[in-house]
């Protein structure tokens, strides 16, 4: 089989801003920090980017351009996504196919958001809803007259489905959240500093039932970035670069509530395609870096990949798998449930950052060779996936 | 019916027949006059086969809880004196599958594949809303 592009293309700098509660920056303005600090950690100038990919708030048009403007480049390719939490590991699929048609040569990717900025209303009170959604966008029909609002309740009726056919209980939830927690503690820029027990986690507020607090991600201001060229430029440039093995995406576009797609998630079908551009298995992936924008849905996807069988998922979860030292140590920095919610791109930065063995060792996976990376969004259905590997 | 404070549905072109038999009391779904596909929320051409000819038939009402979640949060001033409440995703007897509230029961005794059938609420003088009720 042809296989064009597995370790033809790598990321060669990452970059964070500011997480978690970040008054006075705009999702923009993060976004240029993340920015500026992956180019600085490629060693590259604005004038040697020619490529942009970028996504933040719905509201924010254009923000390729306005970033582009920010950072002083004219781009030869240059796009915003629109495919939800799967956009950002769409992003770097197409650096690699731009510039494996000549189209570009170094693509800067990035996505922020400011949604903790949002959330709070001027007077100080906390609104009680990030206005996250334009109101253009907002369903006026088939949910609303219902009280069916936001983005935890498709999810949480996908683990209900989950709990009947399987026997998934809120346990393995809480076992979820409690290891991506442990794991924050051990990351400085993580927002969730304190531990979270068992109790901690049974005795918060349900919010859409069976999902209680600290099964829902958080509400995050910041920004991830990377910069994305190839292997062979790769080499002479400044940070350690890490090899794109595979990628895929595959979006269960004709609906959440058809077929079984709230118990078997389009991360089946996205996770095939990239294992095998990658010619590898989920037996070869040393730590995962999963779109956790619910407990229920890392669990979901782990079966949906392979690395536990449909339905087993609780039981693995509850193994102590998913923690550094585990199996398969998962979001090693806490996640988007205790470091950030940034729609999965900090996940990615992450899962480079652990291939270029960057941690002390309580935070490293040790000896980390392949990471998975997914992403998942636009109204539940998308789903991409990205294999990474060290050069 | 006045005062009445949540959201009222906003019929899409697509969707003005379904609205209008709800105020008959009656569930509408598309149904494909050339392959007899069932399908919702509805389009201009069948899912399945492509064709065109949509026709809007009334269905039993019959059908079961697919999966169910239970509000705490309030997201709209108008749900703020409901103290929690279900929404459920209905499996039709006929095939598709909608959003709408099991009621009652309390929301803590819904179960997935809990047997249920439609009723009507008319809850201003133009809407009327499908809810589901233990069958």
């Amino acid at each position: 089989m042809r296989i064009p592009l597995r370790d033809k293309y790598a990321i060669v700098g990452t970059g964070k801003s500011r997480l978690g509660r970040v008054p006075g920056v705009s999702a923009l303005g993060l976004l240029e920090d993340a920015m500026v600090c992956a180019l600085d950690e490629a060693g590259l100038r604005a004038q040697d980017i020619d490529g942009m990919i970028c996504r933040g708030p719905d509201d924010v048009y254009s923000h390729h351009q306005l970033m582009a403007q920010r950072l002083g480049i004219n781009a030869a390719f240059s796009t915003t996504l629109d495919n939800g939490g799967a956009s950002q590991i769409l992003a770097i699929a197409m650096a690699c196919m731009a510039i494996d048609a000549g189209l570009a040569s170094a693509v800067l990717v990035g996505y922020g958001r400011d949604s903790w900025s949002r959330s709070q209303s001027p007077d100080g009170k906390k609104a009680s809803e990030p206005n996250l959604v334009p109101s253009a966008q907002r369903p006026r029909e088939h949910g609303p007259e219902f009280g069916y609002f936001g983005a935890v309740a498709p999810h949480a009726l996908g683990a209900r489905r989950h709990m009947f056919e399987y026997g998934t209980t809120r346990e393995d939830f809480a076992a979820i959240a409690m290891a991506f927690r442990d794991h924050a503690l051990r990351n400085p820029e993580a927002s969730m500093r304190k531990p979270l027990t068992r109790e901690d986690y049974f005795a918060a507020r349900l919010i859409v039932d069976p999902f209680g607090l600290y099964d829902c991600s958080l509400v995050s201001d910041g920004a991830g970035a990377v910069v994305v060229t190839s292997a062979e430029r790769a080499r002479d440039l400044r940070a350690r670069p890490v090899l794109i093995k595979g990628f895929a995406s595959f979006n269960n576009t004709r609906g959440w509530f058809l077929d079984d797609h709230m118990v078997s998630t389009a991360a089946q079908e996205s996770g095939e395609r990239a294992f095998r551009m990658a010619g590898l298995g989920p037996q070869d992936v040393d730590t995962a870096q999963i779109y956790d924008c619910f407990t229920y849905m890392v669990l979901t996807q782990l079966e949906d990949y392979g690395f536990c069988r449909k339905g087993e998922g609780g039981a693995f979860v509850r193994s102590g798998a998913l923690t550094l030292g585990g199996s398969l140590p998962t979001n090693t920095s806490g996640g988007q449930l205790s470091e950030a919610h940034v729609e999965g791109m900090l996940q990615i930065v992450e899962g480079v950052r652990q291939l270029q063995g960057v941690y002390a060792s309580d935070r490293q996976v040790k000896d980390a060779e392949i990471v998975l990376v997914s992403g998942h969004g636009g109204n539940t259905v998308c789903h991409s996936t990205l294999i990474l590997g060290r050069a | 019916m006045t005062g009445y404070r949540k959201p009222v549905p906003v019929p899409s072109h697509e969707s003005k027949p379904y609205w209008e038999g709800l105020r008959q009391h009656r569930l509408l779904m598309p149904r494909c006059e050339a392959c007899d596909h069932r399908w919702f929320p509805p389009s201009r051409h069948c899912p399945a086969c492509r064709a065109d000819k949509v026709a809007w038939e009334e269905v039993s009402g019959r059908g079961k809880v697919f999966s169910y979640v239970v509000f705490h949060r309030t997201y709209h001033p108008g749900f703020a004196d409901e103290g929690p409440y279900c929404v459920a995703l209905i499996q039709l007897a006929e095939g598709p599958r909608m959003l709408s509230n099991v009621i009652g029961l309390p929301p803590d005794e819904v179960r997935c594949d809990m047997p249920v059938k439609v009723c009507f609420e008319d809850v201003t003088e133009t809407a009327t809303l499908p809810k589901f009720e233990p069958a």
